[in-house]
């Protein structure tokens, strides 16, 4: 090798010349039945990733009804008019697939991610899963059992019982504040009737999108799409979408979990956020990148690397098309739950007060902007996008020009985010963890309600003397 | 029977520095990336009972900042860019990644040599204990607060005899990484973090000559360091009979683990023993979710792994019952599945899926830059054959189904068993 140049280490480094970059092309179409279907090429690997998806979220369930939505979703792979549920299984394994389908609070959907050379095969297998389930009757009673063993699970670990109880409190009086998979009581009440009506009334092709990214030509996979999907398929238009308004937070709430001799506390504390449709999405996304949404955010270098209370915290603003959550979460030292919940209210506090450093700010814009080819790596990670313009509505040319404008965000603008969309004085706070230590560190900052893991309110114990 | 083949072109240069740094380059350009990825052949393994979690919590150190970098400013400076940094510990390695946009890279080598070179004179007592800190609580949240969280090092203790480095969790026991002190770190870093106990990969939209060019003007000047002390393993003989014990947890399902010795990681028994486990319970259709969870309902889950350890890890079995159902039961069923696996070969039907979807998740995991990076540094460390890792999914193609029944008979013969039990603690 030639003489090694010097370096200068005193300093980072310039940066080389930006290399280019491009939202991956993609077509798209509707098929005579109202499908439309989404296509991206992507090369290098053999591999395929299909999914349908539906306006069939938790969010268009009847009231008393929770897990509706997932049920549903989860039933339609366990028998079709052609096949059994271990025969569809069979086959989408064969195609070195997975094949999931599930229900967020937005939409259902079926996905399969397999190698390229079987795409058509996985198309069949998603059109008949999609347009002819069968809901046998022994599956429903299955899936039931295996449902409600999983709701009896989730109540032993500490993360799921803090999510459930924010998610209760915050959305009180509203359909986000069920539990996703549904209760014990509303799981044994469903029947197979509703969950068929319910699948006919919301997987409709006049309301789904076909999203297919991987190694194909995509004027193929239109092509393809079409044989699989255009002959038939789900009649009915797409349901209208419900209101969301949860009851507000009146103050500062503090709900504790109680689990005696737990070994650490799971926190969580937030209040409602916005939707993801709403036109101050991106200035927020920039603002909570600096407050939580990174690892050099304020409150992961406050509560980790300053104080040690945590592994690590962050906070999101989470995307519905309703008004999602904004949540802080963290698993912290027991004896410094209120000590951080005070931290982060500080946080929060801080953005709307004062205008954030130059530097901070232009940190947080450089992460987003940077990182935006990093989060496109995967036939996976195109498909998430391509699926959130979908499901959001947003143009085809979303994200060319995403990247100018969360470059466009001021301190000015963050400030404004933070008055409008932070409020430090009515949040919910959910500690999970043991009720008998964590009771005494929270008094004074407001009214404490402590729980059982099985979700009964328990009277607040007098404090002890000594 | 299908054999899908790849498209990965294999094309890579390798070189080693003067100081005996190992280079290891690659062009893929798909995206304006690039990633930097280093391995230090030092894990768990080189521990010492009363001393574990060393080796992790130094990595933690090493993220604190070193003579030209401050304190949290590694981070910073990455995620300013747009970049995408971490580090994680296993048994028998450390590595310490970044993923940047490709016009950085002078930015990761910059930092990563001021780490590998120059990291002392930053170290303080104040990061210590913040880091301290830091890892008794990530200890609590993965080990000690989550359900279950206990099963896989008592599974390990009872699998390798308290001398052997398998025996002790890489994330080390609360007084032992409690117990750290800064000399401990100076005389760790001084030991291991030497240039030639080490392997940088780069891989993404760069040039390989100038890359390399830029790795030895950063690295090239770091003093090469003193041979690293070998790890002596004690000499495992059949345990004979059952070990077991039951762990009373704030659960409300059993879930019983079953672990056995398995082969080192790169050996063609290994991809044998990978093979099976995805036979066994990869996917809805394999044999121990047809029967367990779905026909006979006995069973919330069940999984089959083998750990990549270098010096052989464990084959490992773990079903969660429904409720109602004991723990017993579920490991009589497993016991049997075993047996089944050891008297005849899978059924073609089977061993197509199992094998199929190991090489989907193989092509599904080289999509990301940073999983190529860090095969070909795995390679270069354990086999001094990096392409070694962007061939790994063939590794699987030429292995007949009987060879599947030999591995369950030779590695999963039920007086070998060791069993972990998680029971429902007792409520008042």
């Amino acid at each position: 090798m030639a003489e090694r140049p010097r370096v200068d280490r005193s300093a980072a480094p310039p940066p080389g010349e930006a290399h280019p970059f491009r939202f991956p092309h993609f077509l798209r179409t509707r098929l005579p039945n109202g499908l439309a279907v989404v296509a991206a090429r992507l090369a290098g690997l053999p591999l395929v990733s299909l999914e349908l998806i539906a306006p069939a979220g938790a969010q268009y369930e009847p009231a008393e009804s929770a897990g509706t939505a997932t049920l549903t979703a989860g039933l339609l792979d366990e028998g079709t008019a052609r096949r059994s549920a271990l025969e569809i299984a069979a086959t989408a394994e064969r195609l070195g697939g997975y094949l999931t389908t599930g229900a967020d609070w937005d939409v259902g959907y079926l996905s399969t991610g397999l190698l390229a050379s079987h795409r058509r095969e996985g198309l069949a297998l998603l059109a008949e899963i999609a347009i002819t389930p069968t809901f046998p009757d022994n599956e429903v009673e299955r899936l039931r059992g295996l449902r409600i063993s999983e709701i009896v699970r989730r109540r032993q670990d500490p993360a799921t019982l803090a999510d459930d109880r924010f998610q209760r409190e915050v959305y009180r009086g509203s359909v986000y504040a069920q539990p996703l998979y549904g209760t014990e009581e509303s799981i044994a009440r469903l029947q197979r009737a509703s969950l068929m009506s319910f699948y006919q009334g919301h997987y409709g092709f006049a309301g789904a999108t076909l999203i297919a990214v991987g190694e194909f030509d995509p004027e193929d996979l239109l092509g393809e799409a079409e044989a699989a999907f255009g002959t038939a398929g789900p009649p009915g238009p797409a349901p209208a979408r419900p209101e969301i308004r949860p009851i507000p937070l009146e103050g500062l709430r503090i709900h504790l979990v109680d689990r005696p001799g737990a070994a650490q506390t799971e926190l969580r504390l937030g209040h409602v956020g916005i939707p993801r449709t709403h036109p101050d999405y991106l200035p927020l996304l920039v603002l909570n990148t600096l407050l939580g949404g990174k690892f050099t955010s304020r409150i992961n270098l406050n509560l980790r690397e300053r104080h040690g209370y945590t592994y690590g915290a962050s906070s999101r603003f989470s995307s519905r098309q309703g008004p999602g959550p904004f949540a802080v979460q963290a698993a912290v030292e027991t004896a410094a739950a209120a000590a951080a919940a005070r931290e982060i209210l500080h946080e929060m506090r801080r953005v709307r007060e004062a205008l954030v450093e130059p530097e901070e700010l232009a940190e947080t814009v450089g992460y987003i902007v940077g990182v935006f080819p990093y989060s496109l790596q995967t036939v996976g990670d195109v498909t998430r996008r391509l699926e959130t313009m979908s499901v959001f509505g947003l143009p085809d040319d979303y994200y060319d020009h995403y990247l100018e404008r969360v470059a466009a965000v001021t301190r000015e603008d963050l400030r404004e985010m933070a008055r409008r969309h932070l409020d430090p004085e009515r949040v919910a706070v959910v500690a999970v963890g043991p009720a008998e230590i964590l009771e005494p560190q929270f008094e004074g900052m407001g009214p404490v309600t402590v729980w059982s893991p099985e979700g009964e309110p328990r009277a607040a114990q007098p404090l002890r003397a000594t | 029977m299908s054999s899908p083949a790849t498209s990965l072109d294999l094309d890579l240069q390798r070189h080693t520095l003067g100081n005996g740094l190992k280079v290891v380059l690659r062009r893929q350009a798909e995206l304006p990336l690039v990633a930097v990825n280093l391995w230090y052949h030092v894990g768990s393994k080189n521990e010492r009972p009363g001393r574990t979690g060393f080796a992790h919590l130094f990595e933690h150190m090493l993220f604190q900042g070193s003579e030209h970098v401050g304190t949290n400013e590694h981070f910073r400076k990455i995620q300013e860019v747009g970049g995408v940094a971490n580090g994680s510990t296993w048994y028998d390695r450390t590595n310490y990644y970044e993923t940047v946009p490709a016009h950085e890279l002078d930015l990761a080598l910059w930092l990563e040599s001021d780490r590998m070179g120059f990291f002392l004179p930053a170290l303080t007592q104040q990061n210590l204990d913040n880091q301290r800190d830091v890892v008794m609580n990530e200890r609590r949240q993965r080990v000690e607060n989550q359900p279950y969280g206990r099963a896989g090092e008592t599974l390990n203790e009872l699998l390798f005899p308290a001398d052997h480095p398998y025996h002790w969790p890489v994330i080390g026991y609360m007084e032992d990484i409690a117990a750290a002190t800064l000399e401990d770190v100076r005389t760790f870093f001084r030991t291991y973090y030497t240039p030639s106990n080490a392997v940088i990969s780069v891989v993404g939209d760069i040039e390989p000559a100038e890359a390399l060019e830029r790795v030895d003007a950063w690295f090239g000047d770091i003093p090469p360091g003193p041979a690293v002390p070998p790890v002596t393993l004690p000499r495992q003989v059949p345990q004979g009979e059952p070990r077991r014990q039951v762990l009373a947890d704030d659960v409300r399902l059993p879930r019983v683990y079953l672990g056995f010795r398995a082969p080192a990681y790169g050996e063609r028994a290994w991809y044998v023993g990978d093979l099976l486990a995805s036979v066994l319970s990869g996917g809805k259709s394999s044999p121990l979710y047809r029967d367990l969870v779905y026909e006979r309902q006995i069973a919330q889950d069940v999984g089959v792994s083998v750990g990549p350890q270098e010096a052989g890890g464990s084959f490992t079995l773990v079903a969660t019952a429904r409720s109602g159902v004991p723990a017993d039961a579920l490991e009589e069923a497993l016991v049997g599945h075993l047996a089944a696996a050891a008297a005849k070969p899978p059924d073609e039907a089977d061993f197509d899926r199992a094998r199929n979807r190991l090489l989907t998740d193989y092509y599904s995991g080289l999509q990301r830059l940073e999983t190529v990076a860090d095969q070909l540094s795995q390679f270069a460390t354990y086999f001094d054959d990096p392409a070694g890792g962007l061939t790994e999914g063939e590794r699987y193609l030429d292995i007949a189904p009987r060879e599947l029944m030999e591995y369950a008979a030779e590695h999963c013969a039920a007086p070998e068993r060791v069993v972990v039990s998680i029971i429902p603690r007792k409520e008042g």
